[in-house]
C-alpha cells in the first residue's frame, strides 16, 4: 500500500510535469494525430504519376496505343517537354520515362516480321523504385497490347524491349538512397545542434549574460548560427566521401556546384534551428521540436516515398520543406551531372526560404529578458 | 519622487507587469554613487525584476528609472546602460566546459574590448580576485567560490559604474562569502556603486543602505541601524522558556495583548513588547515560564517582522 501511494506520487509528479506545459501538450497529443494523418494520407510506395512522353514517328499507331494505354493505366501522366531529344528529356527532369521506337516507327517494324519491332524505354532510375516499378508497368502495357491490339501472344517476340537505366544503370538502391541520406543527415545534424544552441543558454543562465552586454541582434543570431554552419559545411566533404569511396556513387557534376548548393541548404537548416531554439525555452523543447520539424521533413521530401504519389495538399507541404529541394538537386548533380534549371531553381526556392527564416528569427528574437 | 540629481541609479514609481500580474509595483528610490545598496525580499518579491530593469534586461511597464545618468527609454537607451553596469546574475554566468580564459575571451568579445585594454584589466581583475590558478583550467573545476570571483571579474571586464550582483553567494562557503564580501566593500572604497540582492542577513548588515521588498512593493528602506531602529522602537527580548509550553499557550503569546511581533528562534522566542506595561504584565503572569534578556535586534528580525510577519 505504502509502495503504491509512492507509485502514485511518482506518477502524478511526472504527468504534472510533463502535462503542464502547453507546448509538451501539442507535442504528445497534437503532433502524433497530426504526424499519423499526414503519413497515411501522404506516404505510399505504390508509383504513379510517372510523367512518360515518347519521341513521335509518322503513322506510328502501335505506339500511339502504348502510351495511350499508358496513360489509361492511372500509372502515368502525360510529361510536358520542351525539347525533342529523349535523353534531354529526363536529364532536365521533365519526363520519367521516355519511349523510343526504331527511325521506320513502331507500327512499320513490327509489320516486318517477329523480333522486328524495337521499341527503346529511357527511364530516370536515379529514384531506383520508381524506375523498378515503371518498366514492370510498361512491360505489362505492352503485353496488353499485344494481345488486344495486334492479337498476338502475349509472350509474342513480336517487340523487343531495349530498357536504357539512365543515371543508374545497374539499378543500384544505393545509388538512389546515398543521395537522399546525405541530405537527410545534413539536415538532421545542422537542425538539432543549432536547435539547442541559444535554449541552452537560456535553460543554463547564460543567455543573461549574452543579453547584458550591448550586443545587437544579429549579433547574437549570426553569432549562435555561423559556428553552425561552418560545422554543418565540414560533415559535407566527409560525407561526400564515404558516398563516393565507399558506396561508388558517381559524382558527375561539378564539385563546386555541390559545395554551393550544400552551402545555401545548409544555411536555411540553421536557420530553421534557429527559430526552432527562439521558440523555446529547454533543450527538452528544442530536441522535440527539431524532431518535430525532422520526421516529416524526411518523409515528405521524396528520401524513400515518391512526392508524385502524394495528393495535392501533402505534395504542397512537400514542396514547402527544404529537404525536398537540396535532395533532388543532390542527386541530379551527383547522378546527372546537373541541370543549370533544376539547380537554379532549386536554389532559388533554398535562398528564399532561409531569407524568409532569417527574418522571422530576427523579428522574434530579443536582446532582453521581456 | 523625482529623480534624484547625481544618483547612481534613480526609480521612480516602477512597475513591471507579465500579464495580469503585476511582478514589481509602485517602487521608487535611488542610489548615490559609491554606495553598498542592499535588497532583501523573499523569493518572488520582485528583486529579480527590479535587478534586470536596472540593467537593461527588462522594459519596464510603468515608472521612470535613470541608470548611471542615462534614462531607460528605449533599447537604444537600454544598450547605453548595459555599457555602464556589470551584472552577475543568480547563476554566475560563466559557461562550465570553458577554460577560465576562455570565459573572459568571450566575455572581452562580447563587449567588444580593445585587446591591449582587455589584457591588462584581466590582470588587474585576477591581481583583485587573488586568482592563482592557470587560466586554463575548466571553470567546472574551480571551487564554488572561486567561480564566483572569476564570474565577478567577468562582469568588471568593461569597467563598469555600477555592479548589480543577483545573489551573488548564493550556494559557496562562509569563508567564500566573506572573501566575496571584502571585495565587494574594496570596489565601493573605489568609487563603484554596488547593488546586491542576498538571502543572508549577516552579509546585508555590510550594505549602506537597504531596501525590503515583499509582493513587488518597496516595504522599507533605510540603514541596517535605521531599519532596526524603525522596526523594533521599544526594546527586543530573548525568551527562553524553561519548561515544554504547549502550542496553543505560544499562539496565545502572539496576540498584540503583549507584543507587537512575537517570533520563534529555534527553542528560543524573540518579542517585542507593545509598551512597557505590556511587558511588566507578561512578566507577572510568564515569569516562571520563561527566562528573559534583551538583546539588539538584527536584520534578521527586521526581515522577519517585516516580510515574512506580515504574510502570516
Amino acid at each position: 500500500m505504502r509502495l503504491n501511494a509512492t507509485l502514485l506520487g511518482f506518477v502524478k509528479k511526472e504527468f504534472a510535469q510533463a502535462l503542464r506545459d502547453p507546448k509538451m501538450r501539442m507535442l504528445l497529443f497534437v503532433a502524433p494525430v497530426m504526424q499519423m494523418t499526414l503519413f497515411g494520407v501522404a506516404i505510399s510506395s505504390d508509383v504513379k504519376n510517372v510523367r512518360l512522353t515518347y519521341h513521335p514517328r509518322p503513322n506510328d499507331t502501335v505506339l500511339q496505343h502504348v502510351y495511350e494505354r499508358a496513360l489509361s493505366s492511372g500509372w502515368f501522366v502525360p510529361a510536358q517537354v520542351t525539347t525533342t531529344d529523349p535523353f534531354e528529356q529526363i536529364k532536365n527532369g521533365e519526363a520519367d520515362a521516355v519511349l523510343v521506337p526504331p527511325p521506320e516507327g513502331l507500327t512499320q517494324s513490327i509489320g516486318q516480321g517477329e523480333g522486328s519491332g524495337q521499341l527503346q524505354l529511357l527511364i530516370n532510375a536515379s529514384n531506383v523504385l520508381r524506375a523498378q516499378s515503371t518498366e514492370s508497368y510498361i512491360k505489362s502495357i505492352m503485353a496488353e497490347v499485344l494481345k488486344t491490339d495486334l492479337h498476338l501472344l502475349p509472350t509474342s517476340s513480336a517487340i523487343q524491349f531495349e530498357m536504357r537505366i539512365l543515371y543508374n544503370p545497374t539499378s543500384r538502391t544505393a545509388i538512389f538512397m546515398v543521395p537522399g541520406v546525405m541530405s537527410m543527415l545534413i539536415c538532421l545534424i545542422t537542425i538539432l545542434l543549432t536547435s539547442m544552441s541559444i535554449s541552452r543558454e537560456k535553460e543554463t543562465g547564460t543567455f543573461e549574460m549574452l543579453v547584458s552586454a550591448p550586443t545587437k541582434p544579429w549579433e547574437l543570431i549570426l553569432g549562435k548560427t555561423l559556428p553552425y554552419i561552418i560545422l554543418g559545411m565540414s560533415n559535407v566533404p566527409l560525407i561526400l566521401g564515404v558516398a563516393v569511396f565507399a558506396f561508388g556513387i558517381p559524382m558527375k557534376g561539378s564539385l563546386l556546384v555541390l559545395f554551393f548548393s550544400a552551402f545555401i541548404f545548409v544555411c536555411t537548416t540553421v536557420a530553421i534551428g534557429t527559430l526552432i531554439s527562439i521558440l523555446t525555452r529547454t533543450q527538452q523543447q528544442s530536441m522535440m521540436g527539431g524532431f518535430l520539424f525532422l520526421f516529416p521533413a524526411i518523409q515528405l521530401s521524396g528520401l524513400t516515398f515518391p512526392l508524385e504519389n502524394m495528393p495535392p495538399l501533402m505534395k504542397a507541404v512537400a514542396y514547402l520543406n527544404p529537404l525536398t529541394y537540396f535532395l533532388e538537386m543532390l542527386r541530379n548533380i551527383m547522378l546527372k551531372g546537373g541541370d543549370w534549371k533544376v539547380i537554379g531553381s532549386h536554389l532559388f526556392v533554398l535562398l528564399l526560404m532561409g531569407t524568409a527564416l532569417t527574418v522571422t528569427s530576427f523579428k522574434l528574437f530579443k536582446t532582453n529578458l521581456s | 519622487m523625482q529623480p534624484t540629481l547625481n544618483a547612481a541609479v534613480s526609480v521612480t514609481e516602477l512597475g513591471v507587469d507579465f500579464g495580469n500580474f503585476k511582478a514589481v509595483n509602485q517602487v521608487s528610490f535611488s542610489v548615490a554613487p559609491g554606495e553598498i545598496f542592499g535588497f532583501l525580499g523573499a523569493n518572488g518579491a520582485g528583486k529579480t525584476t527590479t535587478i534586470r530593469v536596472l540593467c537593461g534586461l527588462l522594459i519596464p511597464t510603468r515608472g521612470t528609472v535613470t541608470v548611471a545618468g542615462i534614462p531607460y527609454l528605449s533599447e537604444e537607451s537600454a544598450d547605453r546602460i548595459k555599457e555602464k553596469v556589470g551584472y552577475m546574475s543568480q547563476k554566475f554566468t560563466l559557461y562550465n566546459d570553458l577554460t577560465v580564459a576562455e570565459n573572459l575571451n568571450f566575455t572581452a568579445s562580447l563587449r567588444k574590448l580593445e585587446r591591449t585594454y582587455y589584457l591588462k584589466r584581466k590582470k588587474e581583475l585576477f591581481d583583485f580576485i587573488t586568482f592563482d590558478k592557470p587560466e586554463s583550467t575548466m571553470v567546472k573545476d574551480l571551487p564554488g567560490g572561486m567561480k564566483q570571483q572569476v564570474s565577478l571579474a567577468a562582469s568588471m571586464l568593461h569597467n563598469p559604474e555600477i555592479i548589480f550582483l543577483d545573489e551573488p553567494t548564493a550556494g559557496v562557503t562562509s569563508a567564500a562569502r566573506e572573501k566575496f564580501w571584502s571585495l565587494i566593500k574594496s570596489l565601493a572604497k573605489n568609487g563603484k556603486t554596488i547593488f546586491v540582492t542576498s538571502h543572508y542577513m549577516d552579509e546585508v548588515e555590510q550594505c549602506d543602505r537597504i531596501a525590503l521588498m515583499r509582493s513587488g512593493e518597496l516595504i522599507a528602506l533605510d540603514s541596517p541601524k535605521g531599519l532596526k531602529e524603525s522596526t523594533f522602537p521599544h526594546p527586543l527580548y530573548e525568551l527562553t522558556p524553561k519548561r515544554k509550553i504547549p502550542y496553543s499557550e505560544i499562539e496565545a503569546l502572539r496576540s498584540p495583548d503583549y507584543f507587537d511581533s512575537f517570533q520563534a528562534y529555534g527553542l528560543r522566542f524573540h518579542a517585542s513588547p507593545r509598551t512597557a506595561q505590556s511587558w511588566n504584565e507578561f512578566l507577572m503572569r510568564y515569569s516562571e515560564d520563561f527566562d528573559s534578556q534583551i538583546i539588539q535586534p538584527t536584520l534578521e528580525d527586521v526581515f522577519i517582522r517585516l516580510v515574512e510577519g506580515q504574510n502570516r
